[in-house]
């Protein structure tokens, strides 16, 4: 019999979303591992997470700076043997913090675990914050923000983040060269004093995570400084501002950018998850209405999002492009329009479909391997759920209904509650 | 260690299977060996822009992302010098949706003007955002042709000018299409929960009736060694200096191409690289310097590029790199960095093995560089590079006669 090509193969409900789940073990010192244990390769990721992120300081650019500094000396090792003692090894280490948190991370081969986190110990617990380390840093980082100043994508994120929660919060905050200017050794010492000495929040393992590895870890994470014991902190997370209107003027740009967004909640709202397929639907995936509508009809931009981004305190959710900047209103009212759409028709159930099927498929693929189960576990542990949160997600996008996300575009897609930053 | 099996379709597709039963995910990566190296030098960036045109609808399939999206899947490829790369993951069970996807484009392609005309516009717009209206995103266009004056690496991928994409016409795609669009011309991988049963009848059943074709191979010329430094200055809206170093390396086949890797990480890669603590840490002359190689299948390039701290002189800037490659070369390398960059090899193979996606993209291109055990046996190739080895292509390629420089300075100061 031939092939009869026009008619696609048969696809089944997606589902076997039995999810590796992450499993805890009380150390003595009362603090807690978490550990998921899956892949082929001889790997771990060691992640310790603390609260020391943007909204546990007093000044600008404390935490962002600390996290960075960790690695630039301790009373043992100097900037150059803590990189080398790491590098010798094959490991890789990081350390960022965010808005809610900071994590420092130890990716290496598992033979050499107990060979590394010593230096990762040392890190944690006595870190010195050199003066001649810091000076370096903060001129080649006032030097990339010269850079990054010269890009849209950078200006649009800082306006919009600005506009939304304010300049002076933990989440609107973007660092000036005066606030780089500003931070000193002591600031930093203190900050890490309060955040991160004896404040570690959890560890996280994944990857091949064998006995051996558990010991080892335990072993160090015995240590008296690797405890936890702080109360969080809270400051201003977001200020209340009413929606704007903003072009910064860029000359020379042959592109615009633009950012459309709004304050949103978090995932911990009864509408958030069935919010996520309403965005999937309007700029969450290659098939998106604004990809479809702007780029693959239009012609007016090579890319086209839209995305919700979940704090601990707060949300927000936004579409973000680049356009042909002669064609900027043609895409404005193009973009108006799509999410127009959204809230005078129901969406079709073929399409909802579609994108049912596509969520279930991602994820799928966000729980594929240790590091992302990791990573899933991590938002869980941040917003206080236990797994049920995904099968419930699940379940929701497999019964979610036209009414309902024509209901929720109403709701929060209102264009009176839009903010709208142009660049260029 | 990357277990595989190996077979070709009578119409000439090579088919690689791999299975991982620890994922519920199935990947099918097709590499095409065409990229923008095959081009006509008039007409560049035709590898890339066709690469758009493939989304777009096959003999019999309307919406290739809609159909991949309403079963779960999703897809991507890129275009590089020498090959273009197509792949998506599907929920292991729907996998046969990839297969019907996959095939039907390469059977045949719907094109038509105003697909070409969309597109041919969305490629323009990512020319511009990728090169034209960032800071220093032309430096590419820029070096390449400095280094190449006769190879097709002369031009990047998007193309060497816009003019060339906005010149493309629908019978240059069409010819394009037939010249390198076949199964002869494609190695298939197939990775992830899938056994080798299904993974063979679902090629047979949907690739093997794809007719095989003719084409006559693309000669490309061989780049002449370099025998004099090269130089070029341009002045830019940006707010720091920059320069760009670029030496010709060997083939990615060449036994001496894992030493370059080496030095390049040697010399600037993380806080305990050479060119960091000397250049960027102790004499403050760069805000950020990197080094590293272009990873072509031919001979590529070494590149150090780096940015200027402000009010750095340009010329002192280079010196103190001229001054580094020469202490590299007089001292040679410790036994202790040598391990290092062994064992940050040996993390680097380890972590990119993790996902059906990686494992196919990497046997798939170990296939196309005629070796397809490479994939499992470079670990070792790696660890079996000396100090000599090092030494050697140190002082043979690291060399001004070798070299392009692109001096790129401010406007704004």
């Amino acid at each position: 019999m031939s092939l009869n090509r026009a008619i696609a193969p048969n696809s089944a409900e997606i589902k076997n979303f039995n999810i590796i789940e992450v499993q805890k073990i009380p150390l003595d010192s009362g603090l807690d591992l978490y550990y998921v244990n899956a892949g082929n390769e001889d790997v771990v990721r060691v992640d310790f997470v603390f609260n020391a992120g943007s909204r546990n300081q007093n000044q600008k650019c404390l935490a962002s700076y600390t996290a960075q500094m960790l690695s630039e000396g301790t009373k043992r090792f100097s900037a150059k043997q803590l990189a080398d003692g790491l590098d010798y090894f094959g490991a890789y280490f990081s350390a960022h913090s965010s808005a809610d948190d900071a994590t420092v991370t130890l990716y290496c081969i598992s033979k050499h675990l107990d060979s590394c986190l010593p230096f990762i110990v040392d890190v944690l617990s006595d870190s010195t914050f050199p003066e001649e380390e810091l000076k370096i840093i903060k001129n080649n980082n006032i030097q990339r923000l010269l850079v990054n100043e010269q890009r849209n994508s950078f200006l649009l994120r800082r306006h919009f983040y600005n506009t939304l929660f304010g300049g002076n919060s933990a989440y609107g905050s973007f660092a000036t060269q005066n606030d780089i200017e500003k931070i000193d050794r002591i600031g930093l010492v203190d900050f890490y004093n309060k955040n991160y000495f004896g404040a570690l929040r959890f560890v996280l393992v994944s990857g091949r995570v064998s006995d051996s590895v558990i010991s080892t870890i335990s072993k160090y994470a015995k240590t008296p400084h690797l405890s936890n014991n702080t109360v969080d902190k809270s400051q201003v997370f977001s200020e209340s501002i009413e929606p704007q209107k903003s072009f910064i003027k860029k000359p020379g740009s042959v592109q615009s950018g633009i950012r459309i967004g709004r304050k949103m909640f978090n995932r911990t709202h009864k509408d958030y998850r069935e919010l996520q397929l309403l965005n999937l639907v309007l700029g969450g995936y290659f098939g998106s209405r604004l990809m479809k509508k702007i780029r693959e009809e239009s012609a007016l931009t090579y890319g086209i999002y839209s995305a919700l981004e979940s704090f601990r305190e707060d949300g927000c959710w936004y579409i973000e492009t680049e356009i042909n900047h002669h064609l900027r209103e043609r895409g404005l009212t193009e973009i108006y329009n799509e999410i127009k759409k959204l809230r005078e028709i129901k969406i079709s159930e073929n399409e909802l479909n579609t994108c049912k099927n596509y969520m279930l498929g991602s994820f799928l693929r966000s729980i594929d391997g240790p590091f992302s189960l990791a990573d899933r576990f991590k938002t869980l542990h941040d917003f206080g759920f236990d797994y049920n949160y995904y099968y419930t997600f699940v379940e929701t996008i497999k019964n979610a209904r036209p009414e309902r996300l024509q209901e929720l575009a109403n709701l929060y897609f209102s264009e009176k509650d839009l903010s709208e930053i142009i660049v260029g | 260690m990357i277990n595989y099996s190996k077979f070709k379709l009578q119409n000439g597709l090579t088919v690689i299977h791999h299975l991982d039963e620890s994922t519920k995910l199935c990947v099918l990566n097709v590499l095409y060996n065409v990229g923008s190296k095959h081009e006509n030098p008039e007409k560049t960036g035709f590898a890339h822009l066709f690469e758009h045109l493939m989304f777009g609808g096959s003999a019999n399939v309307t919406d290739f992302d809609g159909e991949l999206q309403k079963a779960g899947g999703e897809s991507n490829a890129f275009t590089s010098n020498d090959l273009t790369n197509y792949y998506l993951t599907l929920p292991a069970n729907n996998i046969e949706t990839g297969f019907w996807l996959e095939s039907d484009r390469m059977l045949g392609l719907n094109l038509d003007q105003e697909k070409l005309d969309i597109q041919r516009s969305v490629v323009i717009e990512e020319y511009k955002e990728r090169y034209l209206n960032q800071p220093y995103g032309d430096i590419w266009l820029k070096v390449l042709p400095l280094a190449y004056k006769v190879h097709p690496y002369s031009w990047p991928t998007i193309g060497k000018e816009l003019s060339h994409i906005e010149g493309a016409t629908i019978e240059d795609v069409k010819e394009f299409f037939g010249r390198f669009y076949c199964p002869n011309n494609a190695i298939l991988a197939v990775s992830g929960n899938i056994s080798f049963d299904d993974c063979k009848r679902l090629c047979e059943k949907w690739f093997a009736d794809i007719p095989q074709r003719q084409f006559n191979p693309v000669t490309i010329l061989k780049e002449p060694k370099q025998l004099a430094p090269r130089q070029e200055t341009v002045y830019a809206d940006v707010p720091l200096d920059a320069i760009v170093k670029a030496y010709h390396i060997p083939a990615r086949t060449d036994g001496a191409f894992y030493s370059l890797d080496f030095i390049s990480d040697l010399l600037g890669a993380g806080k305990s690289s050479r060119f960091f603590n000397e250049l960027v840490k102790k004499q403050n002359l760069f805000s950020e310097l990197d080094v590293y190689i272009s990873g072509d299948v031919e001979e590529g390039l070494l590149v150090i590029e780096g940015r200027l701290t402000k009010c750095v002189n340009m010329l002192d800037a280079e010196k103190s790199i001229l001054n580094e490659l020469e202490r590299f070369k007089l001292e040679g390398v410790s036994a202790d960095e040598l391990q290092k960059v062994k064992n940050k090899t040996e993390t680097n193979i380890r972590f990119n093995n993790m996902t059906a996606l990686s494992k196919a993209m990497k046997l798939s291109y170990c296939e196309l560089l005629g070796n397809i055990e490479l994939a499992n046996t470079e670990a070792e190739d790696y660890l079996a590079v000396s100090a000599e080895d090092i030494a050697l292509s140190a002082t043979t390629l690291l060399i001004e006669n070798n070299c392009s420089t692109l001096y790129y300075y401010s406007k704004q100061k």
